[in-house]
């Protein structure tokens, strides 16, 4: 028997990788360069600050994305008969853990400045002798900045879906969100400039109530998917339709009187258990095998694929014939 | 995507785009200290250090000492010393007491998380090392008025 599940891509789904990875590495390029710059002027703005460690909290999904990629490339094994997908979901759970736990540091620190009344200070520097207000370089260096999430944001968010890659997902859904943080730590401060000393405040709790967002749902997404509930699409929207047309395409064969099926996501790819109760209650080796089959031609991420005969259903699998929602639905999602 | 960053986001920089707009000056105090020095009184504290602040009673001389009076003298403001510990000093210029505080420290000083430090510098003439002065926080026009005023006296 061959190896089950698959660790190699078909090669529209490599070309969409090795996008996403040049991506991702001129993202992290990216990252560090604005890192670099805000650190000249970071000063003593909480929301200059609270943006700038955002950007640094940004750089986990990236780096977590592409440890992962070198894990689930690996076929399975004895050790780890289910292959290494999961890492994928690892990394996608220490990424919100981080911003999470960040998150909620940075906005406990806005909150009680705000509450201290702390008066944010911003100095001055010395430019061609010419003596300036640092807060002008804090918003030239937040406007320059604020362009770049903007084009790997979408370019990101065109290729999670091919991949189904909920890490790289998450990562494009943050980057187009960027904007909102670093508009508002301009905001901050631009308030400071002009005397309102609480707009700062206020900008790094909201930016940090951003975070701590996104931390708890990717954390909670994250979870979700590493305690087996059914596969979910790529934006956790709705259940995959995956599950429903394998148990539908199992339930054609001429064999088989009823089916239902247990789908897990083990990041990027699917483990199917397909319950079938045989016609006249017997079945024979080669019908299993070619509903295993006619299941991995589906799709690229159903490969990994058990046929399990039994005398009926569990109540817990989807059964065939279900319409899980309306077909006009269904169609602009094809390949989430 | 969250769209409450979105909703929220336009106004708030409408508001500050008007205030901006209202001929407020960038960078202002919230408390107004600039306005209230000029023409008017610097409330200066000291703290004894070396060479640079010397006191006698409640006369306060020294280098750094006369760079606070030759800036007051710009503002056409008169000093008005009050000698104490550095705590003592950081405490009044929490509380509104102090405009300003000399004694030597330097960029490396522990109450920056109190109260705003100015840029080093090591061009005050008469003073060997490289010292900063204390204010009170957010205070950003009068930050800028005295590092501005330390930085053409540096390049004159």
């Amino acid at each position: 028997m061959r190896a089950m599940g698959r660790t190699d891509l078909p090669p529209t789904q490599q070309k969409a990788l090795r996008s996403a990875i040049r991506w991702e590495w001129f993202t992290i390029g990216y990252s560090i360069l604005t890192i670099a710059l805000i650190a000249l002027v970071v000063g003593g703005s909480q929301a200059m600050r609270t943006a700038w460690i955002e950007d640094m909290l940004s750089l986990i999904p990236q780096i977590s994305f592409l440890v992962a990629l070198l894990f689930i490339r690996r076929p399975p094994t004895r050790a780890f008969p289910f292959g290494l997908h999961r890492v994928m979901g690892v990394g996608h759970l220490v990424a919100g853990v981080a911003l999470l736990g960040v998150g909620g540091d940075l906005a406990y620190e806005a909150i009680s400045g705000l509450i201290r009344a702390e008066h944010p200070s911003i100095g001055t520097v010395v430019v061609f002798g010419q003596t300036v207000w640092l807060g002008w370089f804090m918003v030239a260096v937040m406007t320059v900045t604020v362009i770049g999430p903007f084009f790997y944001g979408h370019a990101k968010a065109k290729l999670a879906p091919k991949l189904h890659n909920k890490v790289l997902y998450a990562d494009a859904d943050m980057a187009k969100a960027d904007w909102t943080s670093t508009v508002a730590s301009i905001v901050g401060v631009l308030g400071v400039g002009v005397g309102l000393w609480w707009l700062d405040g206020g900008a790094a709790l909201f930016i940090s109530a951003g975070i701590v967002w996104d931390g708890w749902r990717n954390s909670r997404a994250a979870v979700r998917d590493l305690i087996d509930q059914r596969a979910r699409t790529v934006d956790d929207s709705r259940p995959h339709p995956l599950t429903a047309r394998v148990a539908d395409r199992v339930a054609e064969l001429p064999w088989v009187r009823e089916s239902a099926v247990r789908m897990r996501d083990m990041g990027q790819v699917f483990h199917v258990e397909v319950f079938v109760v045989p016609e006249h209650g017997q079945v024979r080796v080669d019908e299993i095998e070619e509903a295993r089959r006619a299941v991995a031609e589906l799709d690229w991420k159903v490969q990994d694929v058990v046929v399990v005969p039994a005398a009926s259903l569990p109540p817990e699998a989807e059964p065939a014939g279900r319409q899980e929602e309306p077909a006009a639905q269904r169609r602009h999602h094809g390949d989430a | 995507m969250s769209r409450w960053r979105r909703v929220w986001i336009a106004p708030l920089l409408a508001l500050t785009l008007c205030v901006a707009g209202c001929g407020v000056t960038v960078p202002s105090d919230p408390q107004g200290t600039l306005e209230r020095v000029r023409g008017d009184e610097l409330r200066a504290g000291a703290s004894a250090s070396r060479e640079l602040v010397s006191i006698d009673g409640s006369d306060v001389s020294g280098p750094l000492a006369e760079v606070v009076e030759d800036f007051a003298a710009s503002l056409d403001a008169h000093v008005t010393w009050t000698v104490g510990s550095e705590e003592d000093l950081v405490d009044g210029l929490e509380a509104g007491r102090l405009d300003l505080a000399i004694g030597g420290m330097t960029e490396a000083t522990p109450w920056s998380e109190r109260v705003a430090v100015t840029r080093a510098y090591d061009t005050i003439p008469g003073v060997e090392s490289s010292v900063v002065m204390l204010l009170p926080l957010g205070e950003n026009a009068w930050q800028a008025a005295i590092e501005g005023y330390l930085d053409k006296e540096a390049a004159g």
